[in-house]
This record gives structure tokens, C-alpha cells and sequence, in this order.
């Protein structure tokens, strides 16, 4: 597109505007896990809001999608069904059909509020499932389950990040540590210490060998080994509870973080030096940050009790996204059907 | 003469969305507003059962009197509850039914209640209304929740739905699972908790409320149960939670450590909706205002149940003292712990005039644990505040991580939105804390606390009522008192200033790390009169030292010295006490049952009881 060279306000704001449009039409959906009633107890639920999972397919709505409720954690895609997501949520683990409508709970009793859940790419039948004492893992699409956490001291799992190179090959943010298992989650060892829960583990779009994990008191870490080992990330505070991270998928080296007090952080050069992203955002205290896959610079905040928040130039601005007084505990980004 | 009803009395109205009542519908509960109840039992078992089936008919004819046909929208579930189970008014309960199923709330707190309506209303409700109930449980989806008491209420309510609307497929329930596979789910988590519960103690114990989100379920499986095998299985935990809540009553009111109560049962100690089933079934103390709120749902279907005469008699026979033991355990921990559910070994002291409960201390649920206490008698517990203790007001992430997943800096401000406002203040009276350690031995407690600086709260509360009879600060460093016919001696270990408290009585504010509490009770009938009480405390050994860590030796009244040390185990007469290896499930001279075993063993007098949960048998014996 040629920009008429005599106006160069509006060469500004189309260049801006390109900036932050999509190449085409977005890839992805976004699904929002969202508890819009972050002070209700449990019990007393006549709130004329629905809590619950949000679908947005074009950034600009939110769509309730399935049952309101207030503990909805994260969600995952199914690897061969496209309309179909599973969710994780106090109750156990839950398939949606048509993108999340048709709910059918697939766990039983003994299973409770899941906070993680991963198929593994090289076996779509092949399912984990993260819980506070725990690791489930089903074989066959979620209809039996098993724990598998041998080897885990302190059971308690917040996430799971299946290797995307290696089948089987998976890594656990536990209470005390992140453990990695190379069977399936037959076994696990203990491959870095924390003092605390480990909040999140991301993969690197870009290197399948890096990882990145923030926590609870051990500030963030970083492996380049594809987790066999770890190193504390300098410059990151271990004062505060982080609880989330993000790559930029569309820049090798951008990455993000956020926690309670913590604001948003962000590095252009792969953790190295950390920028405060904080300022336009409602308060430090932010749930989980994510970088969008379809839009380049494109990230989401969730800061607590508060809207949505969306920037379009990695956290240089913010606006309001959606959502009003909203704790946001996830936000996932799963390819279109 | 006491207040027909107390202004905390009036709070709790609202409690766990009862309706709110106008006075002169607390008019009409007569037994809340009635002189109190004789506490002599009554000997003639028809006359008891007669007394058990007029209080049921009491309270469901006062929560059925709420309705007023030209103001439908005030008629809710419990109203309908209580008018089907008076079998009344069919086609109003119908209509109101079909409004209600249109915007169901509550989650498990919802389930029950129209798990109760639907099972009442069978022969009664009409097709409509019976539609509208069916067509809930396919949109609603009700929370699981996330304590024992939340899955109680649900499995049971999801057994016996799926029992009425049996081979139905997952597109007609809102969880997806057919009517099979919910049957088999709750089937497995009822059982699974009742074992738990039988070998090795209940999770949320000894609740001055949650006792009815356990007592309800079980009266239901008990009653509608097809499966023959579940119908026993919920009379026998119906006897045993009675009979673990009527151990620990004097007069009615639920003494001593409870995993869980409130701000305001914690001090008036009557009022909670553990009175409403003493009232129901021992009838030795009124019921709590709209008769504890759930307690509706138990009356309605209570006429199917019989509380056995040997709880009745341990409930009500309170002419000798003695000392109860039990074992429990902590709620589920899913982190900063190494075991899943730690054991509580609880110690109780019941006679006639007081009681002296406690636990071992430390953090054995959070936010509503209420460690020890001394209860004495009152002739009307109404309004009264006849109780004595010490707490570490503790708060933080701590413990909140230990037994909920949320994330950790949030929780402690949402728990104070979510109904525990005073969580976090220094002046609460409610909460376990990691230092603080107890022991007791027969009526008097050692509370020890090493506080480690830095620690939000770095004091110890001690409670002191606004309905002591005396109140005298003595040289010695004890602090004498009379409560009814106890005199209490209460001992700080540091210093400590006075602050008024909003319900009245005094707060004993001690703001000292290493620090503790001794206290002796007796009845005023051993002694010849207060200066002869007081004098006698004096005169008991007794060592106090704070560095480097609190540390007590003290011979008690009854003779016994017990050697107490912040970290160490307790010593008795220099033996050492070693809680895991000698505290049974129960152990007393009415309730004993062996860890493990899944027997409990009721005795009183010439009267026994086996329930047997290996082999589902209820034995009864008279010895001749």
C-alpha cells in the first residue's frame, strides 16, 4: 500500500495500524478462563455474571462458551478433534465439545482442581494432567486415568510442558522443584530445586531446547539444555510470586513475565536485561501474561480484579481489553477448526 | 430474666441464606424463645420419641408458616421443604418449584435442598414442577467445591438423583456422565469418606455448623437409599457423627477443639447449629434461631431416623465427670507438609458444672480452628458467653497453601471477603497457629507459644467474658474467675494489658513471642468457698520459664505433674506422653474404637452398641 506522502498523520496511524493487524485473519482462537466474581464464596453464586471460559475469534468480543463457572483454570486443545478443547477446572477435567459448549466431565472422585493440562503431540491419545497431589495421566483420550508422580517429592503440580521435539519427554512445575520425565511420566527426576511452587514452564517457539520457568520464591529460571539443567535468571526478583511467563512467538529473544507486585516484565534479548512494563495497567498484581500468536507485539495482561488488558506494542501501552472486575487465571490461544 | 433472644442470636438469621425473619416470626418458634429446656433426660423412651416428633414438627410448622401465598417470591426452598414434608400446599410448592428451577445457585448448598424437595415431592409436585427440577440438573452445573463437606453434599445429592431419574444418558445431566456413571462416581467417594472417616478420623471434625453438611447427607442416604447396603451404611455414620458430636455436649453445647466454628459460636458457644440437633435429639438446650437455618432440611426427613438410647444417655448423663479421647485428622494438605492428613489428638473433660477441651495445637485447619476452651454451665446459654480460652491470632499464605490451591498472596484478603472478616485482625479469637503447642490433663490446659519475630500478630489473646461472675487479678501472677458454679484460674506467662472487646468481656492482649497460657478449672463444690480456691491455686508447683523457649512445670489440682516444653514432647508424673503411639480413634468410658479398625464401640451403662462398618452390622446389647 502506497501512503499519499503530504499527509503524514495518517501515514502514522496507517503504519501503526498495520502494525498491530494481522497479517490475515487470525490462526488462533482466544479462550479466556475468567472468574468475574473473584469474592464469591462457595455456595452463594446468584451473581448475574457468568464466570467461566470466554472464546474470542476476533479480539474485539468475548463469548461465554459452556457452563458459568468461577474455577476455571486453563484450557488445552485436542490435537486431532479441532472442535474440541479440554478444560482444566475445579472439578476435574472436563472435555468441551463445539469449541467449549458441550461440556462432559472426565474424571472421577479422586481427581480434583486440575491447574495444568498437555497432550503430548507424538501421541494425541495421550493426556497429563497436573493436580495439587499429583500427576494424572490418561492413555486414551481422557476415558481412564492413572497417577503417575513417581519420583516426586511433595506431589503438588501447577503446570506441565510436554517437549514438542521428543514424544513422552515432559517437565513438571512441582511444590519444590521442576522434574522432568523422559517415558511418559513413568518416572521423574528432580532436575532443579525451588523453595516454592514453580508457577509456570514455557517451551521456546524459537529453540525447542530452551525453557523458561518463573515461581513462587525462587524468582524466574532458564534452561538451554532442554531442561536437564537450569540457571537462575538474573535481574528477576525472587521476593515475589511470579506467575506467569510468555514468549513472543514472532521475535526470537522477547519474552515475558508477570506476578503479584511483580507488574509485567519484559526482555528483548532473551532475559539478559528486564524492562517494567508496568505502567497503563490498573496494579502490579497480575495473574498471567500471553503473548498472542497471530498478532506480532500483541500481549495480554491480567491484572487482579481488573480488566483484561491488551497491548499492541509488547507493554510499551496498554488499554482495556474486556471483562470488568476479573480475575483472569489463563489465557490460551488454540488453532482454529 | 435472660433476653428471649440475643442480638447475635438475631445475626445469625441470616446465616447460610436463611430467610430473613421478621420478630414476630421469631415468635413462632417457640422453643428458641421459650424457657430453657430441663436438662434432666427423660427416661421413658415414648415420651422421647413423642418430645423428638413434636420438636420436628415444631420447626417444620414454623419454616412452613413463612409462607404467605400472596408473596410467592419470599417462599424458597426450605419453605417448600418444610410444606411438602407437612404434606401441605402441593400446587403452591409446584408453582413455586418451577420459578425456583429457573435460576438455580448454591451449588452443593442448591443440590441438597432439591435433593429433599424432589424426594418429598414425589407423590406430590406436580409433572411440571418434577420437569423443572429434571431440566435443572441437565443446565445447572453445581461446583464440586473443594472440602469434604462440599463433596459430601454433592455425592450423596448425586447418588440419590440419579437413583430417581436412573438409565438416563450424559445429555441429560449437566456434568455429560450418565446416570450410571454418577451412581458409580458418588457411590465411590461416599465410601471412600466413610472409611476415611471410620479408621483414621473425620477430616473437618467436631463443627459447630458443618456437622449438619454432614449429618444432613447421611440422614438422606439413610432414608432413601434404594441400595440397602447404602441406606445402612448412612444410619450407622448418622450414629456415629451424633455420638462423636453428644461425647463432647454439655447441656447441648458443643464443647472444647473444633476444626471449624465462628466468630460468634466461638464465644457464645450456644449459638451454632450443632444446638439445633442437641436440641432435636437430646432436647437439653433451645434451638438456635430458625432452628440453625439447614437444620430445616434435617427435620424434614428426621421422623425416619432414631437416635440410639445409648447416644441419647451419653449425651444427657452428665452426674460424674470424665475424660474422652480422639483421634482426627487434618482436612486434605496439598502443600508445605509432608503427609496429607496430619493426625489431632483431641482431649475432653466433661462434669457436670464445666468442660475443658482441646487439641495439640498448631495449624490443623485453617482460618476456623478453635483450639481448646473451657465451657461452663448456664441455665440459659442464650445470649451467654460462658467460655474462657487463649489463641495465637494467626493468619497468612501459609496455611492458607497448605490446604487450598489458590494462589498465595491474594488469599489472605479474599478470605476476609468471603465471610471470615476478622481472618486477618490481631484482636480475632478463631484460628490455629504453627506456634502455638497444647497438651491437657484432665481439666487443666498448657498453651505454650515461641512466636518467631517478624511474625504478623506477635501476641496471644486471651478471652474473657462479659458474664463472669468474678474477675480478680491476683499478686501471684494468676488471674482468678467464676463462671457459674466453675472458678478458673488463668495463668499468662507474660505480660499483658486489657482491651475491651465489641460483644463484651475483655481481651487479654499479651504482645510477647515466647509466652503461653495455663489454665485450671474446677467446680466451686470442691471447695469451701473462692479465697479457699484461690489459695489452693497458689499453693500448686508450678515453674514458668520463657528462654530459650517456653517451658512449664506445673502441678495441677488434681495432682498430676506435668512437665510441658515449647518443641518436646509433654511429661505426666515424668512419663513421657507420646500422643501417636497412645491416642485411639475414641477412647472413654462411652465411645472406643482402635485407628484403623473401622469398629466403634458405644457404651453407657447397661447399654451397648457395635457399628461395624467392615461388615455393616449395628450390634445392640443390654448387659443384664
Amino acid at each position: 500500500m502506497r501512503l499519499p506522502p503530504r499527509i503524514p498523520g495518517l501515514a502514522a496511524l496507517l503504519l501503526a495500524a498495520a502494525a498491530a493487524a494481522p497479517a490475515a485473519a487470525p490462526r488462533h482462537d482466544l479462550f479466556a478462563c475468567v472468574n468475574l466474581r473473584a469474592h464469591q464464596v462457595m455456595g452463594n453464586t446468584r451473581v448475574p455474571v457468568k464466570s467461566g471460559l470466554y472464546v474470542s475469534s476476533d479480539r474485539e468480543t468475548f463469548t461465554h462458551t459452556g457452563h458459568p463457572h468461577i474455577r476455571v483454570f486453563t484450557v488445552a486443545p485436542d490435537p486431532v478433534d479441532r472442535s474440541t478443547v479440554w478444560v482444566a477446572l475445579l472439578d476435574g477435567v472436563v472435555r468441551a465439545r463445539e469449541r467449549g459448549a458441550t461440556w462432559r466431565t472426565m474424571t472421577g472422585w479422586e481427581m480434583q482442581e486440575p491447574r495444568a493440562i498437555v497432550f503430548d503431540p507424538g501421541d494425541p491419545e495421550r493426556i497429563y494432567a497436573g493436580l495439587p497431589d499429583g500427576i494424572a495421566v490418561s492413555g486414551d483420550r481422557g476415558q481412564t486415568w492413572r497417577r503417575m508422580n513417581e519420583g516426586i517429592r511433595r506431589a503438588y503440580t501447577e503446570t506441565l510442558t510436554v517437549d514438542r521435539t521428543r514424544p513422552g519427554r515432559l517437565l513438571a512445575g512441582t511444590e519444590l522443584g521442576i522434574y522432568l520425565s523422559e517415558d511418559g511420566a513413568r518416572s521423574w527426576r528432580l532436575v532443579q530445586t525451588t523453595d516454592k511452587v514453580t508457577y509456570d514452564l514455557q517451551q521456546s517457539p524459537h529453540d525447542p531446547a530452551q525453557f523458561f520457568a518463573v515461581t513462587s520464591a525462587d524468582g524466574a529460571l532458564r534452561s538451554d539444555d532442554g531442561g536437564r539443567t537450569w540457571q537462575r535468571v538474573p535481574g528477576v526478583p525472587a521476593a515475589q510470586t511470579l506467575h506467569a511467563c510468555t514468549y513472543d512467538p514472532a521475535t526470537p529473544g522477547r519474552l515475558a513475565y508477570c506476578g503479584w507486585g511483580a507488574g509485567v516484565q519484559v526482555s528483548e534479548d532473551g532475559g539478559r536485561t528486564w524492562t517494567d512494563r508496568t505502567a497503563g495497567l490498573p496494579n502490579r498484581d497480575i495473574w498471567t501474561v500471553r503473548a498472542d500468536p497471530d498478532f506480532p507485539a500483541r500481549l495480554y495482561a491480567a491484572p487482579y480484579y481488573q480488566p483484561l488488558h491488551v497491548s499492541d506494542d509488547f507493554g510499551r501501552t496498554w488499554r482495556p481489553a474486556a471483562f470488568g472486575e476479573a480475575v483472569v487465571y489463563d489465557i490460551v490461544f488454540i488453532p482454529r477448526a | 430474666m435472660k433476653p428471649r433472644f440475643s442480638s447475635s442470636a438475631v445475626r445469625r438469621l441470616t446465616w447460610c441464606g436463611a430467610l430473613l425473619v421478621s420478630a414476630g416470626s421469631l415468635a413462632a418458634q417457640p422453643s428458641f424463645t421459650a424457657p430453657p429446656p430441663s436438662t434432666a433426660p427423660v427416661e421413658d423412651a415414648s415420651v422421647r420419641r413423642l418430645a423428638y416428633l413434636g420438636r420436628i414438627d415444631e420447626a417444620l410448622a414454623w419454616r412452613a408458616g413463612l409462607v404467605r401465598p400472596d408473596a410467592p417470591s419470599g417462599i424458597g426452598l426450605a419453605e417448600v421443604a418444610a410444606k411438602l414434608a407437612r404434606r401441605e400446599d402441593a400446587a403452591l410448592c409446584s408453582e413455586r418449584v418451577i420459578e425456583l428451577m429457573k435460576t438455580p445457585s448454591g451449588d452443593m448448598f442448591w443440590m441438597f435442598p432439591v435433593t429433599c424437595i424432589s424426594y418429598l415431592g414425589r407423590d406430590q409436585l406436580s409433572a411440571a414442577a418434577q420437569a423443572a427440577i429434571r431440566e435443572a440438573w441437565r443446565t445447572y452445573f453445581p461446583l464440586r467445591g473443594f472440602t469434604e463437606n462440599h463433596w459430601v453434599m454433592y455425592y450423596t445429592s448425586l447418588y440419590l438423583m440419579a437413583q430417581l431419574w436412573p438409565d438416563e444418558p450424559g445429555e441429560r445431566w449437566f456434568n455429560g456422565k450418565s446416570s450410571e456413571e454418577i451412581t458409580e462416581e458418588a457411590r465411590g467417594f461416599l465410601l471412600h469418606w466413610m472409611e476415611l472417616a471410620t479408621t483414621i478420623g473425620q477430616g473437618e471434625y467436631d463443627c459447630t455448623h458443618y456437622i449438619g453438611e454432614y449429618a444432613i447427607p447421611m440422614l438422606f442416604l439413610a432414608t432413601w437409599a434404594k441400595d440397602p447396603a447404602m441406606r445402612l451404611r448412612g444410619r450407622m455414620m448418622l450414629d456415629y457423627l451424633m455420638a462423636d458430636f453428644a461425647v463432647e455436649t454439655l447441656n447441648g453445647l458443643y464443647v472444647g477443639s473444633h476444626a471449624r466454628t465462628d466468630d460468634v459460636s466461638v464465644i457464645e458457644k450456644w449459638n451454632a447449629l450443632s444446638s439445633f440437633f442437641a436440641w432435636l435429639f437430646l432436647g437439653n438446650t433451645p434451638p438456635p434461631a430458625s432452628y440453625g437455618g439447614w437444620g430445616i432440611y434435617f427435620a424434614a426427613v428426621a421422623r425416619h431416623y432414631e437416635l440410639p438410647e445409648v447416644i441419647y444417655r451419653i449425651g444427657t448423663d452428665r452426674v460424674g465427670a470424665y475424660t474422652h479421647f480422639e483421634r482426627k485428622r487434618t482436612r486434605h494438605r496439598w502443600r508445605n507438609s509432608d503427609v496429607r492428613n496430619a493426625p489431632v489428638f483431641k482431649t475432653t473433660f466433661i462434669g457436670p458444672d464445666y468442660a475443658v477441651g482441646s487439641d495439640q495445637g498448631g495449624v490443623l485447619q485453617p482460618i476456623q480452628q478453635h483450639s481448646w476452651d473451657v465451657t461452663w454451665a448456664v441455665p440459659d446459654p442464650r445470649g451467654v458467653h460462658n467460655t474462657m480460652f487463649s489463641v495465637q491470632p494467626f493468619y497468612g499464605a501459609h496455611e492458607l497453601m497448605m490446604y487450598f490451591t489458590e494462589m498465595p498472596d491474594s488469599m489472605p484478603a479474599v478470605v476476609t471477603f468471603q465471610g471470615k472478616p476478622t481472618y486477618i485482625a490481631e484482636d480475632k479469637l478463631l484460628g490455629g497457629s504453627p506456634y502455638e503447642q497444647i497438651f491437657q490433663q484432665d481439666d487443666a490446659v498448657i498453651s505454650l507459644t515461641d512466636i518467631p519475630e517478624g511474625t504478623n500478630h506477635r501476641l496471644v489473646n486471651g478471652f474473657f467474658s462479659k458474664d463472669l461472675a468474678r474477675l480478680e487479678e491476683d499478686a501471684s501472677g494468676w488471674i482468678f474467675a467464676q463462671g457459674g458454679r466453675t472458678y478458673l484460674a488463668y495463668r499468662p506467662l507474660a505480660p499483658y494489658e486489657w482491651r475491651p472487646l465489641e460483644r463484651g468481656g475483655k481481651r487479654l492482649r499479651s504482645p510477647h513471642g515466647r509466652n503461653g497460657t495455663i489454665l485450671q478449672a474446677a467446680a466451686e463444690s470442691e471447695f469451701g468457698g473462692w479465697e479457699e480456691f484461690k489459695a489452693a491455686i497458689r499453693a500448686l508447683p508450678l515453674q514458668i520459664r520463657l528462654e530459650p523457649v517456653p517451658r512449664v512445670a506445673f502441678t495441677t489440682l488434681r495432682g498430676r505433674k506435668v512437665e510441658c516444653a515449647y518443641g518436646a514432647p509433654p511429661r505426666v508424673d515424668g512419663r513421657v506422653v507420646d500422643r501417636e503411639k497412645e491416642w485411639k480413634l475414641f477412647a472413654g468410658p462411652y465411645l472406643n474404637a482402635e485407628v484403623g479398625s473401622g469398629i466403634l464401640t458405644l457404651t453407657h451403662g447397661r447399654l451397648k452398641r457395635v457399628l461395624d462398618f467392615n461388615t455393616l452390622t449395628i450390634t445392640d446389647s443390654v448387659a443384664p
